[in-house]
């Protein structure tokens, strides 16, 4: 029996076979009850006992050997195999993803729903009131009287019947008063404005504010400002602000909050009119007249009221230089800045 | 208002660098408009509440208020009332006072200075003759409008009075005489009106440059009626947004002084006395403060020396008694300054208000989003997980889309909430439904290529309604969403979904989940205003509670063609918010049986206008108590006999909670239920299919 001989066999065809199936037969022929090693095992009662031992041993060393071969060369067989699967299954991976696509809230919504959050940890809730509403809510009882010229800071649509589109949100803080809900009040009205006003990329007949409304008692201006502040940094960040004194019928004395502007940084530029500052809100402390006609001491309650510009906050946010944009029902443009453009493989 | 540094800077130190005045100008409080650094001009926008700044001494005073410096005043003549050169009469409760100057010119004059007439330059304000330019000027720097008449034209006495029924005038730039409305306040001699009383001079008595006689007028009149007479007459002036906002009573002899300074420079001669007539008396008003309040209120340490120096730079007159101070009101503020708020803003704006305390109220706890709120949020993640984009259209409608819906006249929706003062024609309709607005986005995203359209908006339409508590309309709180074409771009892996109604049906049957409400999507409800707005083969009801609240389904193709959409068929649904606020009951957990429940299918073949869910019912009304659903699975669209039929898969579930379900029961149930279903709907052509 010529061991090497077998050995020398298995191996020239082990080099020939080229995959698994063929390694199998090979196997089988090699190790397997039909084989030459099996039939050399079998042989070896015949061998004289002196020699049995070493044959024995010659044989099992031959057999493991044939075993670790096929063992090595399935792994290497399966490796190929795999690597020749994975080659063949490629797939480009630049191709658009194929999920349903989710849309996207507005960004003036988006910004809305980032100030009411911001409103809420106050411990301020939202309110509504009607877009057509009366002269009286809308202006007189908030120190607007008729012919005082701060009407015409709000050129007014008047419409059939004496009524009028409402030209700030708050009315509303007027409706709440109103009704002499216990102290603290904590309320924010957010909604569609209307101005009767040439119109043109800057400047729209509708557009949107939210407004805050708190009175409690021992409210003061530096409540104000820490309010205010609050709410620009928790909505910009540590952004540069600043506070300036405005003029609102309703509120006394009365502040205007600006924000560096986002698109220039503060350079100046369209959307800041070259000025490098937005006014972001308006507030005040709430004036004594309005308190005295809802029939509240004004030496006995404060109230701090603002309002914030969603709709220019909200093209700060989106970086539109022209308001006009944000109600134009683009889909391009509501999609764009929604979603990144496409960029392709990595 | 637009003024110059350069001539700024002679009635009050400013910063070096024009820079530093802008942020100056913010910091007081006088708004920026626009600057030119190349030529030190600013276009300021001016506090509605402040008359006083519309000046370049007022402007002054407001910087000296917070820097601290001296204003200086110009020169005014000298201050001399008695008789007046004409009988002044004055017979009208809009005129505080009223003062009259006679000056005569002797030789031919000269015109104002290069530089006297820089500031007019600075405002745009063109010359017109020495005494124009003279008054202009004046106004200018002190905020008192004054008017030159010719002296020769005025016939008899100065009146100023209420204007009478019929009377008529000739405004100056007017081209032909207007009528002036009853009781406008008007400067009148015994023949004619020479002004309206703080808006304008008349044509028939201006002064030119041939004028050698001026009759000088200085007044302060009441804001309101100049306010009235402006808006009346549709004239708005330098001089009637001066007086609206209320003057300084006490610069009518100082205006008038101003401008004799200026005219006496340039030829001009005063002659006799200035006659003044007028009730007005300073009633020195006084409000009362305390020093450790102001502390308080501003958080900022002030005693009593600061506080009083404070309120002099703007003109206050302050008698301290400890920490309480009785502040007298100067004469140019008595317009706005009413209360110890008042004051509280003058001592903030003059320390600076980046320069006082800032400081978070205390807040215990904060709030929840309200019930509108949670619901808002979970209808808009069904919307924008079905991909739709948030829009917000506009609030008006031009009277064209009106006609683009194809209504007939007398429908519900040509009844319009109508604006009355609209300045252009686009807003003159308050919308009455979002559908016209909705097409229109989508024929405006077609037309630029964009895909895919799918928008929804919650927003209000406005329905005139005399019995609604304005007694003028109701608002209607909906949501609206369309979607036209594919649902999604760029499908290379499977074919992409197009908007239809059962997409739409889809998109409320997952907003209904969302809110654990039960809406329903039922036959068409001819009474909803959109319903003739729809495709009458492709609309639905959408029904909660029995009520009809809202609608779903294809846009008619009238509509369609009108907004010129050629390929596209938009599928639109619209639904009160007030349903989607209704309070409703999760699901509960029940007890599920350990044994399978039997199923069985059925199909008939259902000819048009004979609705599967029309089946569904039947056999749910018909079947036992132990049917537990009736689902259509499958739809196979043939024909035969020429009409188009339909193939519906109903598969039905029984439960067999007991697991003693014999099949023989639940196949004498299903035989039963297309026996009720053939009796019922067979005379239309239901048949069952084998």
């Amino acid at each position: 029996m010529n061991v090497n001989a077998l050995i020398e066999a298995f191996q020239a065809e082990l080099l020939a076979a080229t995959n698994l199936v063929e390694l199998d037969a090979l196997k089988r022929k090699h190790t397997g009850k039909k084989s030459g090693l099996k039939a050399a095992f079998k042989e070896l009662r015949h061998v004289d006992a002196d020699e049995r031992a070493s044959v024995a041993a010659a044989l099992n060393q031959a057999q493991s050997t044939i075993n670790a071969a096929l063992e090595i060369a399935a792994e290497r067989m399966a490796a190929s195999a795999l690597a020749d699967k994975l080659n063949a299954e490629w797939a480009d991976m630049s191709m658009p993803g194929q999920s349903p696509r989710r849309g996207a809230r507005h960004p003036l919504t988006v910004v809305e729903n980032q100030c009411m959050d911001v409103l809420r940890r106050l411990g301020f809730s939202l309110v509504d009131g009607p877009e057509i509403d009366d002269a009286y809510h809308n202006f007189d009882a908030l120190n607007i009287p008729e012919h005082h010229p701060a009407r015409d800071m709000q050129d007014t649509f008047w419409v059939t019947g004496g009524l009028l589109l409402r030209s700030h949100t708050t009315t509303v803080q007027a409706r709440v008063l109103e009704s002499k809900p216990q102290l603290p009040i904590r309320i924010a009205s957010a909604g569609r404005v209307y101005r009767n006003e040439a119109v043109d990329a800057t400047h729209l007949a509708m557009f949107h504010q939210l407004e805050g409304l708190w009175i409690d008692e021992n409210l003061n201006f530096a409540h104000l400002k820490g309010l205010l502040s609050f709410i620009a940094k928790s909505l910009y960040g540590e952004g540069r602000i600043r506070f300036k004194p405005k003029f609102y019928p309703y509120t006394e004395p009365s502040v205007g909050v600006d924000l560096a502007c986002s698109i220039c940084d503060g350079e100046g530029c369209e959307a800041c009119h070259d000025a490098g500052w937005v006014t972001i809100l308006g507030a005040g402390m709430v004036h004594p007249k309005v308190f005295r006609e809802f029939g509240f001491d004004e030496t006995k309650v404060s109230g701090i009221a603002f309002g914030l510009g969603t709709t220019r906050m909200a093209a700060q946010w989106a970086s539109v230089s022209k308001v006009k944009a944000l109600y134009d029902q683009d889909l391009a443009v509501l999609h764009d800045l929604h979603r990144p453009p496409h960029r392709g493989e990595a | 208002m637009k003024i110059s540094a350069s001539f700024l800077a002679r009635y009050i130190q400013l910063p070096d660098a024009l820079s530093e005045l802008r942020m100056l100008f913010d910091d007081i409080g006088i708004e920026v408009k626009r600057s030119w650094p190349d030529t030190g001009l600013f276009s300021l926008e001016l506090l509605a509440n402040r008359g006083d700044h519309h000046s370049y001494i007022g402007i002054a005073r407001e910087i000296g208020g917070r820097t601290g410096d001296k204003l200086h005043t110009p020169d005014i003549a000298l201050r001399k009332t008695g008789t007046p050169p004409l009988p002044l009469v004055l017979n009208t409760k809009g005129c505080l006072l009223y003062s009259a100057t006679l000056l005569v010119r002797s030789g031919e004059g000269t015109p104002l200075t290069t530089d006297e007439m820089g500031i007019l330059d600075a405002a745009e304000i063109h010359s017109v003759s020495t005494v124009v330019d003279a008054t202009n000027l004046a106004n200018l720097e002190l905020g008192q409008p004054t008017h030159c008449f010719d002296a020769d034209t005025i016939n008899g006495a100065i009146t100023i009075r209420d204007s009478r029924p019929g009377e008529m005038a000739w405004p100056l730039f007017a081209t032909e005489r207007v009528a002036v409305p009853e009781g406008t306040v008007v400067i009148c001699d015994d023949e004619k009106i020479l002004a309206i009383a703080g808006v304008i001079g008349c044509e028939e008595s201006k002064a030119t440059a041939d004028t050698t006689r001026v009759l000088l007028e200085s007044a302060a009149f009441d804001p309101v009626a100049v306010r009235q007479a402006s808006r009346a007459m549709a004239i708005a002036t330098d001089s009637s947004a001066r007086f609206e906002r209320g003057s300084d009573p006490t610069a009518v002899i100082t205006g008038a002084g101003r401008v004799v300074k200026l005219l006496e420079a340039h030829g001009w001669k005063r002659e006799g006395d200035t006659g003044l007539v007028g009730d007005w008396k300073d009633e020195a008003r006084c409000i009362s403060i305390n020093t450790q309040a102001v502390a308080r209120f501003l958080d900022h340490p002030i005693d009593t020396p600061e506080l009083t120096e404070r309120l002099e730079r703007y003109g206050f007159s302050v008698d301290a008694n400890g920490d309480d101070l009785s502040v007298q009101v100067p004469p140019h503020r008595v317009w706005d300054v009413e209360f110890a708020a008042d004051l509280y803003e003058e001592i903030a704006k003059s320390i600076g208000y980046n320069d006082t305390a800032t400081n978070l109220p205390h807040v215990d706890m904060g709030a929840l989003p309200s019930a509108p709120e949670r619901m808002k949020r979970a209808v808009e993640e069904v919307l924008l997980g079905a991909g739709f984009y948030e829009v917000f259209t506009n609030g008006f409608h031009a009277t064209d889309m009106q006609e683009r819906l194809g209504l007939a006249d007398g429908h519900r929706l040509t009844n319009y909430i109508q604006t009355t003062n609209a300045l252009d024609r686009g807003y003159g309709l308050i919308k009455n439904n979002c559908l016209a607005q909705a097409v229109e986005a989508v024929a405006a995203n077609t037309r630029m290529g964009t895909r895919p359209i799918q928008m929804y908006e919650w927003t209000r339409t406005f329905h005139p309604d005399a019995s609604a508590d304005n007694g003028v309309c109701t608002e209607r709180h909906v949501l609206w969403a369309i979607a036209a074409g594919d649902t999604e771009t760029n499908m290379w892996a499977t074919q992409a979904r197009t908007a239809s109604a059962w997409f739409l049906k889809g998109v409320v049957e997952e907003i209904a989940t969302a809110l654990s409400l039960d809406l329903q999507v039922g036959p068409a409800d001819p009474h909803n205003p959109l319903h003739d707005c729809m495709h009458p083969g492709r609309t639905a009801a959408i029904v909660f509670r029995g009520e009809t609240v809202g609608i779903m389904g294809e846009v008619h193709p009238r509509i369609v063609a009108a907004f010129k959409l050629k390929r596209s068929r938009p599928v639109y649904l619209e639904i009160d918010r007030a349903a989607l606020l209704s309070k409703t009951e999760r699901p509960r957990y029940q007890e599920r049986s350990i044994h399978q429940p039997i199923n069985r299918s059925l199909a008939f073949s259902l000819p048009p206008k004979v609705s599967a869910g029309a089946i569904v019912n039947t056999m749910k009304d018909a079947g036992p108590s132990w049917l537990d659903a009736v689902d259509i699975v499958d739809l196979f669209e043939h024909e035969a006999d020429g009409i188009a039929m339909r193939a519906v898969t109903f598969s039905l579930r029984y439960s067999n909670d007991s697991g003693d379900r014999s099949a023989e029961a639940v196949n004498q149930s299903a035989e039963a239920l297309i026996a009720t279903v053939l009796a019922q709907f067979g005379e239309r052509g239901v048949s069952l299919r084998a």
